[in-house]
């Protein structure tokens, strides 16, 4: 006990964390046995076999970026858009090694399709389940990165339409008037949109895109009404000089889950993982670099696609109804 | 030791007619399925348990944060973590499955085990939970984790987590279903749809979190319930014995003794057995404790022990904790 450590946040109250110590002299459940271990991985027999032979992993420079999945004889492979930005190589279960052709990116599904560069035309595809009965408590899972095993988990909350963020520079700013008539900046988040391009704590802002803010509210409606990777020109007048500057929006959750306890306790999260028209929650353990991925049910069905790592317990999929949407047109145009 | 024999008795009793009542084991009860139509087994008991025990489940607002608890009487009786209440007496809101807010009050607990309890003040009929009987939860068994982590969030509902009851001693349950900042108070449940422990702490690996197992609460319901809290504070500034102990059916096993303190002074030794503290039956460790923190340095308590065959009864004149 003397090791735990009491984390108060501002949302949440975080869990302590505590080291294993405690149960050094207790008998613990075998490894095997949890509900990640292999026993358990193994009962689910050709559903585990079928996640493993249908999920490629996707590389850059021979690191792993993404998982996606193969939705068509010919090898091609639908993964997570914005997370395999420069894919150049795809590995299958079996070790082979291919090179990759974009074929279409879906940014409203932040989903792409790829193709593997081959004259192979008998790959497994993934087996979509059209009436997705998944709810909550549902058995669901996918491959670990590696291909050599799966991740077990449940539908942990309810499916849902996840809004749109809007892009963020990354400032905080004061509500008190200044003579100059603008907005003056009274933190400058590190690292963030603004950081980086240049403003300092204590400008005053003037104009966004030569628009003229008297105020918060204006600046806000002005930036929030753009998307993250969106540019906008800012003058500003510091201590008398002024000042242009041009600000690459982050994402609000990127920017200000710096902040956030839960998130620190999580490891990386995917940077988009807002604007979804249908999400199914799950709670797998798996890493940013698994999205992309497919998700499965207990009958080795594609329930999904996964779209976004979230915190430690969470995982947003696409339900398998938005992928098979916008893919469909484009495979049902490539010759038999 | 008399007072020992019903207790063996009964449990002896309980062990027959268990055999006999269950014809065929339940895949849930600390049993690795083998195969699809076993999974399938503990899916649909999932599902078929959980919106009867979501709406026993409340959002806890304590001022700086947010945590998550159960409800499991119908005046509105809450089991959280001591973390979550902080103190007693504390005027707070519980949030409700739909969203409304009612008053409550944090009543007691511990922060050696983290155990906390509070109680809505509005005059109401509440859905609550069952709570698991004493020694119910093994290692092995099938458990799943609902609550709010993140806090109270309407559309995306309260989060269920599947796992596995991975370890277990008299403070704390370990699973692997995962956890995260929120959850805090929030019930792990059984197969039976039991709460069998409460949310408390994570580790390090996302599979391996720390509950406070319903034990907790049974042995010490009464000073909970009456709004007392054990604190580390307590510890270090109120009465001190000097063993280490280990729950056992015949009493707590003394495991160590501290050099210099009372209990060296008075003889106690490694493998006595403690029984009762001032004709109060010693039933856990955190119960022991609790009494001897509730004491002051120089207080005298009455101690009954058995060492062998022997009982024997002694007055401890009871120190300060050692500085570190």
């Amino acid at each position: 006990m003397n090791n735990s450590v009491i984390l108060i946040l501002l949302t949440g109250f975080s869990l302590h964390v505590q080291a294993e110590e405690d149960f050094n002299n207790s008998r613990v459940l075998d490894t095997t046995d949890r509900l990640n271990g292999s026993s358990i991985q193994d009962a689910f027999g050709s559903s585990k076999d079928i996640a493993l032979k249908t999920t490629v992993r996707l590389l850059r420079n021979n690191k792993l970026i993404a998982l996606g999945g193969i939705v068509h004889k010919d090898g091609y492979i639908l993964t997570k858009a914005s997370s395999c930005v420069g894919a150049r190589e795809a590995e299958t279960f079996d070790g082979k090694k291919y090179s990759l052709k974009i074929k279409k990116r879906f940014e409203e599904t932040d989903l792409a399709l790829y193709k593997l560069i081959s004259d192979e035309n008998s790959f497994q595809v993934v087996d979509w389940e059209i009436e997705n009965n998944t709810s909550e408590g549902s058995w669901v899972l996918a491959a670990h990165a590696s291909l050599e095993e799966i991740r077990i988990g449940v539908a942990s909350g309810n499916s849902r339409k996840i809004g749109r963020e809007g892009g963020v520079m990354g400032v905080l700013l004061s509500n008190a008037q200044n003579k100059i008539g603008g907005v003056k900046v009274s933190e400058i988040v590190p690292q963030a949109a603004a950081y980086r391009a240049g403003l300092l704590e204590g400008d005053i802002i003037t104009h966004v895109d030569k628009r003229r803010v008297k105020n918060q509210d204006s600046l806000i409606k002005i930036v929030g009404k753009k998307d993250p990777g969106d540019v906008v020109r800012i003058n500003v007048n510091r201590k008398g000089v002024l000042k242009n500057f041009v600000v690459t929006l982050g994402h609000r959750s990127v920017t200000f889950d710096l902040f956030n306890r839960n998130l620190q306790m999580s490891g990386p999260v995917s940077k988009r993982k807002d604007n979804f028209e249908m999400i199914l929650q799950h709670d797998l353990p798996i890493p940013k670099e698994s999205m992309g991925g497919p998700l499965f049910d207990l009958n080795g069905k594609c329930i999904g696609f996964n779209i976004a790592r979230v915190d430690r317990v969470t995982t947003y999929a696409l339900p398998s109804f938005l992928p098979k949407k916008v893919i469909t047109p484009f495979l049902q145009a490539i010759p038999n | 030791m008399n007072l020992y024999f019903p207790i063996a008795l009964l449990s002896f009793v309980n062990f027959i007619f268990l055999h006999a009542d269950i014809v065929s084991k339940k895949t849930w009860d600390s049993k690795t399925p083998v195969n699809s139509a076993e999974l399938f087994e503990i899916q649909n008991r999932l599902q078929e348990l959980l919106p009867q025990v979501k709406k026993g489940l409340v959002s806890i607002e304590a001022g700086d944060g947010v945590g998550s608890g159960i409800i499991i009487s119908e005046d509105g009786l809450v089991l959280t973590a001591a973390h979550v209440i902080g103190k007693t007496g504390k005027k707070m809101h519980v949030r409700l499955p739909n969203g409304k807010r009612v008053p409550a009050i944090s009543l007691g607990g511990s922060e050696i085990s983290d155990a906390g309890m509070l109680k809505i003040t509005k005059k109401g009929k509440w859905p609550f939970a069952k709570i698991a009987t004493k020694d119910e939860s093994r290692i092995g068994d099938w458990c799943f984790a609902i609550g709010h982590p993140g806090g109270f969030d309407k559309e995306r509902g309260i989060i269920v987590r599947l796992g596995r009851v991975i370890g277990k001693t008299e403070e704390t349950l370990q699973s692997d279903s995962r956890l995260l900042g929120g959850d805090s108070g929030g019930p792990l449940f059984n197969f039976n749809g039991e709460v069998i422990a409460i949310h408390s702490r994570i580790s390090n690996e996302p599979d391996q979190n720390f509950h406070v197992p319903i034990e907790c609460f049974h042995i010490n319901w009464d000073f909970y319930q009456k709004g007392e809290l054990l604190t580390f504070d307590d510890l270090e500034n109120r009465g001190f014995l000097g063993v280490a102990c280990e729950t056992t059916d015949n009493g707590l096993k003394v495991l160590n003794v501290v050099d210099g303190s009372s209990a060296q002074k008075i003889g106690l030794i490694k493998n006595d057995l403690l029984h009762s503290l001032n004709g109060e039956n010693l039933d856990s460790r955190e119960e022991l404790t609790i009494l001897i923190s509730s004491k002051k340095p120089k207080d005298s308590i009455i101690l009954e022990y058995q060492r062998d065959d022997v009982q024997l009864s002694v007055k401890v004149v009871l120190g300060t904790r050692p500085q570190k």
